[in-house]
């Protein structure tokens, strides 16, 4: 635990004097899949941004590795290039091809050699099924296979840690497996993700740990297998209740 | 062709002064029209800025070209600058100045609709791949605002051409002054001649400004598959 | 962050906004380039004493004089078929041109910016069908006179009128709104019926149908009328105050304007013009109105 990869400590952001996330202190090993789950408006989101610099933050640390993420120093270009993000619109830019979107950060941003990342983009496409659609233009593509591709180009940068932003809330539901699925081999791999979902069967497979948030709090924080099953704090039992259905018949 | 007044168009050399007057209309608003838009993405996108002091002073620019005619400001720049710093303008030169500091408040409220009309997700996930706001601007914002922005800065260009017409108040003889000293100089001889040159002229205009809208479409085509 | 990338776009603007202004400085540069070395010496001070113009022998050493007049007003100064300036003021421009031994290029000026074009001298002399005015005296320096300008009033033959007494209670008189004609009438004989109408085409129509009495315009105008359309004459060829056409330079250049009222006075002994009405103004007003229009050595009788 020492030597957490991503460490949060006494996390306090607010919006025109709306406290949105109050203290949060959390540790990230290297190679760990946290699902950081929630009721709307609870703050997961702004948590994910905040790790990535994209919210200035009025209280507290964020270190990757040793450096302070600090959304509004010069290094946060560098920071951010270390974590990738994948954000529930889809957000590929529509007027490039899908292999052109996975390579133009890595050649403009980390400055690597072209051919060597168009190769890497190949191969990443194909094992995600993509790679038939690597000169199709974002419209091209439906909802789930934008997704997969928006993961691609977030990986190719090579980054540390991965934050997924509820990136099947926007897709139709026959659609939201095959990204979870692309989600799920990551993990396999070894990935350090962090992962906001509302998909509680896919939360449970995929995690190393929970982190149940409300209110701009962490209230419980644990395995898998104890969330879900066994829920301590009360505010947790009557969320994942939210999830179930009686039978009427 | 003596009902519209048409022969008197091929009389000596008035198709060829109508040509020139055409070239001289086009000139001048093509090189305004460029330097507009250079000027005009730049003025943009300070006006993006939130900064109340460029603000204010954007605005009071963009009001100043909206609320002036644009006669006055060619009054103000070939007579003015001689009144005041002695400077001594060409015609041409006082247009294209007028013509350029016109299109580029209206190409750069232009520019700031269409940046600030591109989603925040697009900047989100330009940062979060880690561009610095340069990169993103210059690879992702712009190029989507100009897609935007073809469709209404046509319609400003071919306004530009048209609206050439106003030099002829200091002295410029362009394609309309050239029509209305042929339809002048025949007044006694064809009267009839203000309707073939007028039809002339809107012919003329026609074909200049034919080619940016298809241009806009081909572009909007490209763009959208 | 931010602020770098503002600052270097305010930057790239400014850069911008200096590169075209010295374009603009360098086409002003090449425009004067010729009579700057001639007026240098004595126009160091121009801009502190506001000395627009050029002397005569400014003029003349630079081998070209700028003259301001209309290119579409004919027959006064209009351009022909074949791009060449025609017309009365021409023709007494290209005279002028010949005697002071110079070039000429002529610049197209419209009514609204004749004034204008003098004041900032941009053109050294404006022949440009230049009503004589206080108003405009206290901007431009008249020079002596080479056409006479009246209001006239045409009327049908069957009944042409001679004089505005013979209009009965119920006759009224065509005018078109804003010219002079209307201004004077309305001032000088308000219980004159005026049909006003806004242009041209419609007093012209207004007319032939036999809706008034008479039509009363400049006199140019009416004469011209008469002519193209048979059956119709001008009764009335001089009405109200006489006003004359002169040529007009800068303020206070009176190098300029001397030799030019010396030269009308000049061109007098010779008839000069004459000459020029019969070369350009007699194929529209015929030679019955010569005399009353043209202005001969600059003297009005």
């Amino acid at each position: 635990m020492a030597d957490a990869l991503l460490k949060i400590e006494h996390l306090r952001k607010s919006y025109d004097g709306n406290v949105v996330l109050k203290n949060i202190n959390l540790k990230v090993n290297k190679g760990e899949v946290i699902v950081i789950i929630g009721p709307s408006g609870c703050g997961k989101s702004t948590l994910l941004r905040c790790i990535n610099g994209l919210e200035p933050i009025q209280g507290g640390t964020i270190k990757l590795d040793k450096e302070i993420i600090d959304s509004t120093s010069k290094s946060i270009t560098k920071l951010r290039q270390r974590i990738g993000m994948v954000f529930q619109s889809y957000d590929l830019f529509p007027h490039k091809t899908v292999l052109q979107n996975i390579i133009l950060a890595p050649t403009l941003v980390q400055k690597r050699d072209k051919k060597e990342v168009i190769a890497e983009a190949e191969q990443l496409l194909d094992r995600v099924g993509l790679l038939d659609k690597k000169d199709s233009y974002p419209r091209q593509l439906s909802g789930g296979q934008k997704q997969r591709v928006a993961i691609v180009r977030a990986l190719c940068m090579h980054p540390e840690v991965m934050l997924f932003d509820e990136v099947t809330a926007a897709l139709d539901p026959e659609m939201v497996r095959e990204v979870l699925d692309t989600m799920l081999e990551l993990a396999r791999q070894g990935s350090t993700m962090l992962i906001v979902t509302h998909e509680m069967a896919f939360a449970q497979a995929v995690s190393d740990r929970v982190i149940f948030l409300d209110n701009g709090d962490i209230v419980e924080e644990g395995t898998p297998d104890e969330f879900f099953n066994h829920p301590k704090t009360e505010r947790a039992q009557k969320f994942l209740h939210t999830f179930e259905f009686e039978h009427i018949k | 062709m003596q009902a519209l007044g048409l022969d008197v168009l091929f009389k000596g050399s008035n198709f060829l002064r109508l040509l020139e007057g055409l070239w001289k209309a086009l000139g001048i608003s093509l090189i305004a029209v460029a330097l507009s838009i250079v000027l005009g993405i730049l003025f943009g996108i300070v006006m993006t800025v939130r900064n109340p002091v460029v603000k204010a002073v954007c605005r009071v620019y963009l009001e100043i070209v909206r609320i002036m005619p644009q006669m006055v400001l060619l009054f103000l720049v070939f007579f003015g600058t001689t009144r005041v710093f002695g400077w001594n303008l060409n015609a041409e030169a006082a247009s294209v100045i007028v013509f350029t500091f016109w299109g580029t408040a209206e190409m750069g409220d232009l520019v700031r609709g269409a940046v600030t009309g591109v989603p925040k997700h697009q900047y989100e996930s330009a940062f979060a791949l880690g561009m610095t706001k340069a990169q993103a601007y210059l690879t992702v914002i712009i190029p989507l605002a100009i897609r935007q922005l073809i469709p209404q800065s046509m319609n400003l260009i071919t306004r530009m051409i048209k609206t050439t017409s106003l030099v002829m108040m200091i002295g410029v003889v362009e394609v309309l002054k050239v029509s209305q000293q042929i339809i002048e100089a025949n007044r006694m001889s064809s009267p009839n001649a203000v309707f073939g040159l007028y039809l002339t002229v809107f012919i003329l205009y026609f074909v200049a400004c034919w080619p940016f809208s298809l241009l806009a479409k081909r572009l909007e085509r490209k763009w959208s598959n | 962050m931010k602020k770098s990338v503002f600052v270097k776009v305010l930057a790239i603007l400014t850069a911008a906004v200096l590169l075209l202004a010295s374009f603009a400085g360098c086409a002003s540069n090449e425009n004067t380039a010729s009579e700057s070395k001639a007026s240098d010496a004595s126009q160091t001070d121009s801009s502190a004493s506001n000395v627009v113009y050029r002397t005569l022998d400014e003029i003349k050493s630079s081998g070209k004089i700028k003259i301001g007049v209309f290119s579409d007003k004919n027959p006064f100064g209009y351009v022909d078929e074949n791009g060449e300036y025609q017309g009365y003021d021409v023709y007494f421009a290209n005279r002028l041109v010949k005697d002071l031994g110079v070039e000429v290029e002529f610049v197209s000026t419209e009514a609204a910016s004749r004034v204008e074009f003098l004041e900032t001298g941009k053109v050294d002399v404006v022949l440009a069908n230049f009503t004589v005015t206080d108003e405009r005296a206290e901007k431009v320096d008249f020079a002596l006179p080479y056409m006479n300008v009246a209001l006239g009033v045409v009327s049908p033959d069957s009944r042409v009128i001679k004089s505005l007494d013979e209009l009965k209670a119920d006759d009224e008189v065509i005018v078109i709104t804003g010219t002079t004609a209307e201004t004077y009438l309305t001032e000088k004989y308000p219980n004159i019926k005026l049909q006003k109408y806004d242009t041209y085409a419609n007093a012209k129509t207004a007319l032939e149908n036999g809706q008034a009495a008479a039509w009363a315009n400049d006199n140019t105008e009416v004469i011209a009328y008469a002519l193209q359309n048979k059956g119709y004459t001008v009764g009335i060829p001089e009405l109200g105050s006489k006003d004359t056409i002169a040529p007009a330079v800068s303020k206070g250049n009176k190098t300029l304007l001397d030799w030019i009222n010396s030269e009308i006075e000049a061109l007098g002994k010779e008839n000069f013009f004459h000459a020029d009405y019969e070369a350009t103004l007699a194929g529209t007003y015929g030679k019955d109105y010569e005399e009353k229009l043209v202005v001969e050595g600059g003297k009005v009788e």
